[in-house]
């Protein structure tokens, strides 16, 4: 402990302890994801499985009538794969969040001079980090099985920004559960919930071909949204049409999710 | 009352048909007594019916394909997923036992070591009743028909039995091996992989590349083709008799697993 | 350890019982023999083998070496004969929380081949005995503790056992339960059944056991029954507190009259040559010497001492104090994974 000599002015001072708490919560979220190796199956190895799955399966589906023109399922489905992946990983890093508090470790932080805020902040932050890795990492590793972006490489880190952006969004919500139930089986128990959500969207196959009140749903979800702002990049190429789609629509979602955790967080803090 | 000190009460500690009975008995009150342990099974099958169905609802146009209706595909797939879910659930049941110690009280009794696989078998068929004519009901309300009358549930529910069978055996030789909740996500991870490596999602014809390979040797194809016949064509000895024997063989081979771990405990 | 000659007639006869886990000897060469209507005590702390012994005897797990016979059957190659004639309660109370006392005494008596008429008299029959009619229909989940415990001997007695296993019986129990248990086990004794019970609790082995073996890292270091065992211990230990600046007096005065006992923190013991009656002359030594006693207490020998002269250590941390009737404060056993260890 050192004994306080000058001290830069207020607000100057609150905001640099700010950041550097918040990076040292990031650090610790992102640390969080790589050493749990659970994490890796559902968040990484299921959507490369099914993208997998599905080329093989529904490789002749690109010739269907209303089937977007690619040229391959390949090139249709790593969109569904990339967002899917994201989805997953952040189911995980809520439980991991319920898990913190389930345990306590929550309050102990709560007790630490760390602000409120940057607790939430880091966590997103390491949601952001893992979404856009994996965003990479997908596009990477699927490289040598044939896909190609359209958009090139502009293209693929728009896409990656758009993974880290969507980590954030979905976070926020996947927070905000855990925040309100502090349970991390109940944290859990969403991932079926999205799962489902992932099939009532375009994520797995194009909206043109639904029909019915099936059709509507997935128009109105707003997955479908945010899988085909990156579609648009592998599928089309670089439009501003298509790297908007991309950046604006997790931000939107974002702007919502974010916004639910934080009042989660002080209705939490409140109650306490 | 007075000890008999020659001989204690019971002294034949069963037959195997009694004590699985009894077993079972106990597995479908827990089912009742405990529901979200079997609600979301029960969910899932009629959901992915729905869902699968309606998101893929379009590859019945691809040349070649079997039926025109998508939810006539995808009905029976859900079912079979049901049913291999149904025989996890034993397992899982069985790690909860592991871990609360009662799995050690049915150790100790007498009872011939079958009966502690075959009572969770009866239940697991049990399961299989429930989940199936659940997931049926909601198909035919959702669109699914019969192509060939009643013959084709039958095939369905022999589908059905037969994979609870097979993932029975494989739950509980896990449950058995790790003894704990590892064993959950093991049986949960291998029975889904297994089941999609096959014409899960598209027939054998029109699929390309690798998966082909690998579906047409999978067991499980043939059980899927048993399962759906009646729900895209005719009901054929030839559509069936690979089912029955891919059926026959791995539930032979998860069983023996099973018991052979149950014997292996005590090492 | 000194049956050279086992009986292999007696309802439990063991030689040279051997248990590995990996590197581990959880059980390292155990001889025993338990006579009819025996109550036989097994002695020691966690970690000791207790268990273990009991988990091989009662079919569980299979011996890395050595023999056992239970109720004249070998353990290993007979082991359905074994079930059929023994009843277990082990150490946590074996139960299905979603079930009713009521329906997990009928399937215990299902697997035990009860003929049909006998299972629902024999059910309540039993839940009569152990005081548990009234929660007979109730979810065994809602049960207390002790309620457990009754139910899990209840279990143990379906089938009307020759020999009875309890492993740690009254561990985490009230004293008033813990006495309700002990009277249990002694009608059962006397109603001819042969027990062997494992515990921690000198009290225990003490109050219930005809004979006791005291097992530490998997060996037995002593047996007998427990007059004997104190007997042979011989001196009675007089225990002393002083300050602490002085005990290094008052303890050089002590080992004058004996042999220095292992006690508890903040006190000094030694076993007392001259009996009872050099207590005084103690008291005159340590007074000459300028040592203060502010407690001083004579003890008979105790199965504790027994323990601590075969171990070297106490087994309760408690001091070598008179306990009340219900017997010293439970100590919560440690936790141990299911078969492993212990």
């Amino acid at each position: 402990m050192t004994t306080v000599v000058l001290t830069p002015a207020p607000s100057m001072r609150t905001r640099a302890v700010w950041l550097s708490q918040t990076i040292a919560m990031s650090k610790r979220s992102a640390l969080a994801i790589v050493r749990q190796p659970a994490l890796v199956v559902p968040s990484l190895i299921f959507p490369l499985f099914f993208a997998a799955l599905g080329t093989s399966s529904f490789g002749q589906a690109v010739n269907l009538p209303n089937f977007p023109k690619v040229d391959n399922f390949l090139d249709f489905s790593i969109a569904g794969t990339i967002i899917q992946g994201v989805l997953f990983g952040s189911v995980l890093g809520g439980a991991a969040l319920a898990t913190d508090i389930e345990q306590g470790f929550f309050d102990r932080l709560l007790a630490t001079p760390t602000s409120r805020i940057s607790i939430l902040v880091g966590r997103l932050m390491g949601a952001a980090m893992f979404g856009a890795f994996q965003a990479m990492i997908f596009i990477l590793i699927l490289l040598p099985f044939g896909i190609s972006i359209k958009a090139g490489f502009l293209g693929a880190v728009v896409i990656v920004i758009c993974g880290g952006l969507t980590g954030i969004a979905i976070g926020g919500f996947t927070a905000a559960m855990a925040l309100k139930t502090g349970s991390s089986e109940a944290v859990q128990g969403s991932f079926p919930l999205l799962f489902i959500a992932l099939f009532f969207s375009s994520a797995f196959f194009p909206r043109e071909t639904m029909t019915g009140a099936y059709r509507v749903i997935a128009n109105l979800n707003p997955i479908s949204y945010l899988v085909e702002g990156i579609r648009g990049l592998v599928v089309d190429g670089f439009t501003a049409g298509n790297a908007a789609k991309a950046i604006l629509v997790p931000i939107g979602i974002g702007v919502f999710s974010i916004a639910l955790a934080l009042r989660t967080l002080y209705s939490r803090l409140a109650a306490r | 009352m007075t000890a008999i000190t020659s001989s204690a009460l019971g002294a034949d500690g069963g037959t195997v048909l009694r004590s699985s009975r009894g077993l079972a008995l106990r597995g479908m009150r827990s089912i009742r007594r405990l529901p979200s342990a079997f609600v979301p099974a029960l969910a899932m099958p009629v959901i992915q019916t729905i869902a699968f169905s309606g998101t893929f609802f379009a590859i019945t146009k691809i040349p070649g394909f079997p039926t025109d209706r998508s939810v006539n595909w995808y009905l029976p797939l859900a079912c079979c997923m049901g049913s291999g879910f149904a025989g996890v659930g034993l397992g899982f049941s069985t790690v909860r036992d592991i871990e609360s110690g009662f799995f050690d009280r049915l150790r100790m009794a007498p009872s011939p070591r079958s009966s502690l696989v075959v009572g969770p078998l009866f239940t697991a068929w049990f399961r299989v009743v429930i989940v199936i004519t659940t997931t049926v009901l909601v198909g035919f309300l959702w669109g699914a028909r019969l192509t060939d009358g009643p013959i084709g549930l039958v095939t369905l529910y022999i589908a059905g039995f037969g994979i609870a069978t097979i993932s029975t055996g494989w739950g509980l030789g896990l449950a058995y091996v790790f003894g704990d909740m590892r064993a959950a996500a093991l049986m949960q991870l291998t029975l889904f992989t297994f089941l999609f490596l096959t014409n899960a999602q598209a027939p054998l014809s029109v699929m390309t590349g690798w998966l082909h390979s690998v579906a047409r040797i999978n067991p499980f194809t043939n059980i899927l083709r048993l399962a759906r016949q009646g729900w895209l064509g005719e009901v054929t000895w030839e559509n069936t008799w690979g089912g029955l024997v891919a059926i026959v063989v791995m539930s032979a081979l998860t069983l023996t697993f099973a018991y052979r771990r149950l014997a292996k405990l005590s090492n | 350890m000194e049956n050279n000659e086992q009986n292999w007639r007696a309802p439990i006869v063991a030689e040279g019982l051997v248990r590995h886990f990996g590197d581990v000897k959880a059980v390292d060469g155990v001889d025993l023999q338990v006579d009819h209507g025996e109550i036989f005590g097994f002695l020691g702390p966690n970690g000791a083998g207790k268990s273990t012994v009991i988990r091989m005897l009662t079919t569980l797990l299979k011996p890395t070496a050595g023999h056992a016979r239970v109720a004249g059957y070998d353990v290993v190659t007979q082991a359905n004969e074994v079930r059929r004639n023994i009843g277990v309660a082990l150490q946590d109370a074996a139960i299905d929380p979603l079930m009713t006392g009521n329906e997990l005494l009928r399937l215990q008596a299902v697997l035990y081949g009860l003929p049909v008429a006998q299972v629902q008299p024999r059910a309540d029959e039993l839940l009569e005995r152990v005081g548990l009619t009234g929660a007979a229909d109730r979810r065994v989940g809602t049960y207390s503790g002790g309620m457990r415990r009754r139910l899990d001997l209840a279990l143990s007695l379906v089938h009307q056992p020759t020999v009875l296993f309890l492993d740690e019986p009254t561990t985490g129990l009230d004293p008033m339960s813990r006495i309700t248990l002990w009277e249990e086990v002694r009608r059962l004794n006397k109603e001819g059944t042969t027990v062997l019970l494992t515990t921690q609790y000198l009290e225990e082995a003490d109050q219930l056991a005809d004979r006791v073996a005291i097992i530490d890292h998997g060996k037995i270091v002593k047996e007998g029954t427990p007059t004997a065992l104190k007997a042979a211990v011989g001196a009675p230990t007089l225990l002393i507190s002083v300050p602490a600046a002085e005990a290094l007096t008052a303890r050089d005065t002590l080992a004058r009259f004996g042999e220095m006992r292992t006690t508890a923190e903040g006190t000094l013991g030694v076993g007392l040559e001259g009996g009872a009656g050099a207590v005084t002359d103690v008291v005159r030594a340590l007074d000459e010497a300028g040592v203060r006693v502010q407690h001083l207490e004579l003890n008979e020998p105790s199965l504790d001492d027994v323990f601590a002269e075969s171990t070297g250590y106490r087994l309760e941390g408690a001091t070598n104090t008179m306990s009340d009737a219900g017997g010293p404060a439970p100590s919560e056993p440690q936790r141990s994974k299911r078969g492993r260890g212990k």
